[in-house]
């Protein structure tokens, strides 16, 4: 019992600091290293699930890999639009990207 | 084997093997085999006084090389050089050989960015984009062979060469497989990252002494266990008449470490931009088409 | 009980959080990219301590190029990569660290007030792991696999289309 709460408590402090940097940073690459950090963190949790409660459900192993697809996939979409924004204003600032503010 | 006979043999073997590739490198530079020559360089680099560039970042300068040569002992360690003379007999030990070689280039890039000169970063950005375009066909390679033995412990794959070698089975993985890791140690011709002429010696350029040391017998050690890791997964292994199973393994490995050496000798280096081309439009499609080949004659 | 698994759950897993903490608190570029690969390689070396084998290997080989391709990227796109002059780069910093906070808070209370029923103690080996692994992609989860399968090859093209730079041409 000792070793899934343990596993339970590191994922979640680590989810906290991802949460901080996603919120905290100005730049689009900062908010995209904490949302990196946050489904690290679901990960652990997924494999400590698998480990101690169910170990003969491999489909949530399946869930683990689905989710580094999207860890992958996100950081891909995200460094294309972070392109495509340095292109057309010369900085990756999310603070003076505020053009469709109200 | 005991294990402690085991390892004995093994780093005998690996350090002789490093030695004999350290002999063919210069071969492969100069045309002269010189039993003499690594044990000089090795003092002269040894002794030489260590040069910091100014305003280095201190962190990635010391790890580095660390990282560089532990990446790789880890490495020598999960090949297995017979049929129960392997330290660590890991279960996903194909995928493994994969995971080391990606820390390679996560090495240069530190090593790159640390030194503090435009010339050592442009080396370090270049390693980047040729050791992740080559990591591609490697990963697909493996995966076919993986398919052949229906398991990822690399005991297994050797012990499902029986019938047939994997470079007979498989003949357009090998070549992939072979051209791909020629790459990913940065031997000429695929040198860009360490280019003498044209970037002033690239990473390795503000290194001196100790340094210096670690980074080329680093390669050389991995040219060896790269020539291992060929030997174990296409050439079967330890399977041979009359030798004991290391000897074998032993005498294949430095055949493949000197025909690496040989392309090194006689080809020009390749372009920047020809050489992301070959890998892209034309190793990606024929790694896929492998594991097509291997499947539908698994399958049959 | 203290077992040699839970002593190197919290050593790695205290490795992790200070790194992860490391991130977000040094002004260096590349460094705060390379701290995020060790502390995602911290992450999978607690998959291999909880026995999860092939998963551990994948993440760790994963990441490395990940993070390598975010270190280039934060060259390419930040005005102060090598961190040497001094600036501060957060806003409404009060509110993340109170969200942060708060929502660690929540997690642990959630944990440690359910009852998580009896824990298991038989687990296959790894090579077991592997084969029944293999067998579940291709059995239950085929339709999840081949989902995962079209969408990375959409992300792939979404974002060749996203970075392209389409040029106005001449009005003739």
């Amino acid at each position: 019992m000792e070793l899934l709460i343990t596993a339970l408590i590191i994922a979640a402090v680590l989810f906290g600091i991802g949460l901080y940097g996603a919120l905290s940073q100005t730049n689009l690459v900062m908010i995209m290293m904490g949302i990196e950090l946050m489904l690290g963190a679901a990960m652990i949790n997924l494999v400590a699930f698998w480990r101690f409660l169910h170990p003969d459900a491999f489909s949530l192993q399946m869930f683990v890999l689905v989710a580094m697809t999207v860890m992958a996939l996100e950081g891909a979409v995200g460094f294309a639009i972070a392109t495509q924004r340095f292109r057309t204003s010369g900085t990756v600032e999310m603070e003076e990207s505020a053009e469709l503010k109200g | 084997m005991t294990p402690f006979l085991t390892v004995f043999i093994i780093t005998l073997l690996f350090l002789s093997g490093v030695y004999v590739a350290a002999v063919m490198e210069r071969w492969s530079v100069t045309g002269t085999v010189n039993w003499a020559g690594p044990m000089r360089s090795f003092l002269l680099l040894f002794a030489q006084e260590e040069i910091k560039t100014r305003k280095h970042d201190k962190v990635f300068f010391e790890t580095a090389p660390v990282l560089f040569i532990g990446v790789i002992l880890l490495t020598i360690s999960i090949l297995p050089f017979g049929r129960d003379s392997v330290i660590i007999d890991l279960g996903t030990g194909a995928l493994f050989i994969n995971a080391a070689l990606v820390y390679i280039m996560v090495s240069l890039l530190m090593v790159g960015w640390a030194v503090n000169g435009v010339y050592a970063m442009v080396g370090g950005w270049r390693a980047l984009a040729q050791l992740i375009a080559y990591s591609m066909p490697v990963v697909m390679a493996l995966t076919a062979t993986v398919m052949r033995a229906e398991s990822m412990f690399l005991t297994d794959i050797v012990e499902s060469q029986q019938g047939l070698w994997n470079i007979l089975y498989q003949p357009v993985g090998f070549i992939l497989f072979y051209i791909s890791t020629l790459a990913i140690t940065f031997l000429p011709p695929f040198n860009l990252p360490v280019a003498k002429g044209e970037l002033a010696g690239g990473v390795w350029a503000d290194l001196t002494g100790a340094r210096k040391l670690l980074f080329r017998l680093g390669r050389l050690t991995l040219v060896f266990t790269i020539s291992a890791a060929v030997v174990v997964l296409y050439l079967g292994g330890w399977m041979g008449p009359w030798l004991p199973d290391f000897a074998w393994t032993f005498l294949k490995t430095l055949l493949v470490a000197a025909s690496f050496f040989a392309i090194c000798r006689f080809m020009p280096r390749i372009r920047h931009d020809h050489l992301l081309e070959y890998n892209w439009k034309y190793g990606v499609p024929l790694a896929l088409y492998n594991i097509f080949q291997v499947g539908v004659v698994l399958l049959l | 009980m203290i077992s040699l698994q839970l002593i190197l759950l919290i050593i790695f897993g205290l490795v992790a959080i200070w790194f992860g903490w490391r991130v977000f608190m040094t002004s260096s570029m590349v460094r705060s990219a390379l701290s995020l690969l060790a502390s995602m390689v911290a992450i999978g070396i607690l998959f291999l301590v909880m026995e999860a084998e092939f998963l551990g290997v994948l993440q760790i080989m994963m990441m490395g190029t990940e993070m390598s391709i975010m270190a280039i990227f934060m060259m390419m796109y930040m005005m102060d990569p090598g961190g040497l002059g001094q600036m501060d780069m957060y806003h409404q910093k009060n509110i993340s660290i109170a969200a942060g906070v708060i929502v660690t808070v929540l997690i642990v209370g959630a944990a440690l007030t359910t009852d998580w029923g009896t824990i298991a103690t038989q687990f296959p080996g790894p090579h077991e792991q592997n084969r029944l692994l293999g067998m579940e992609i291709l059995k239950r989860s085929m339709m999840i696999f081949e989902t995962a399968g079209v969408t990375i090859l959409t992300g792939m093209i979404a974002s060749i289309a996203v970075a392209l730079s389409i040029k106005n041409s001449v009005e003739k």
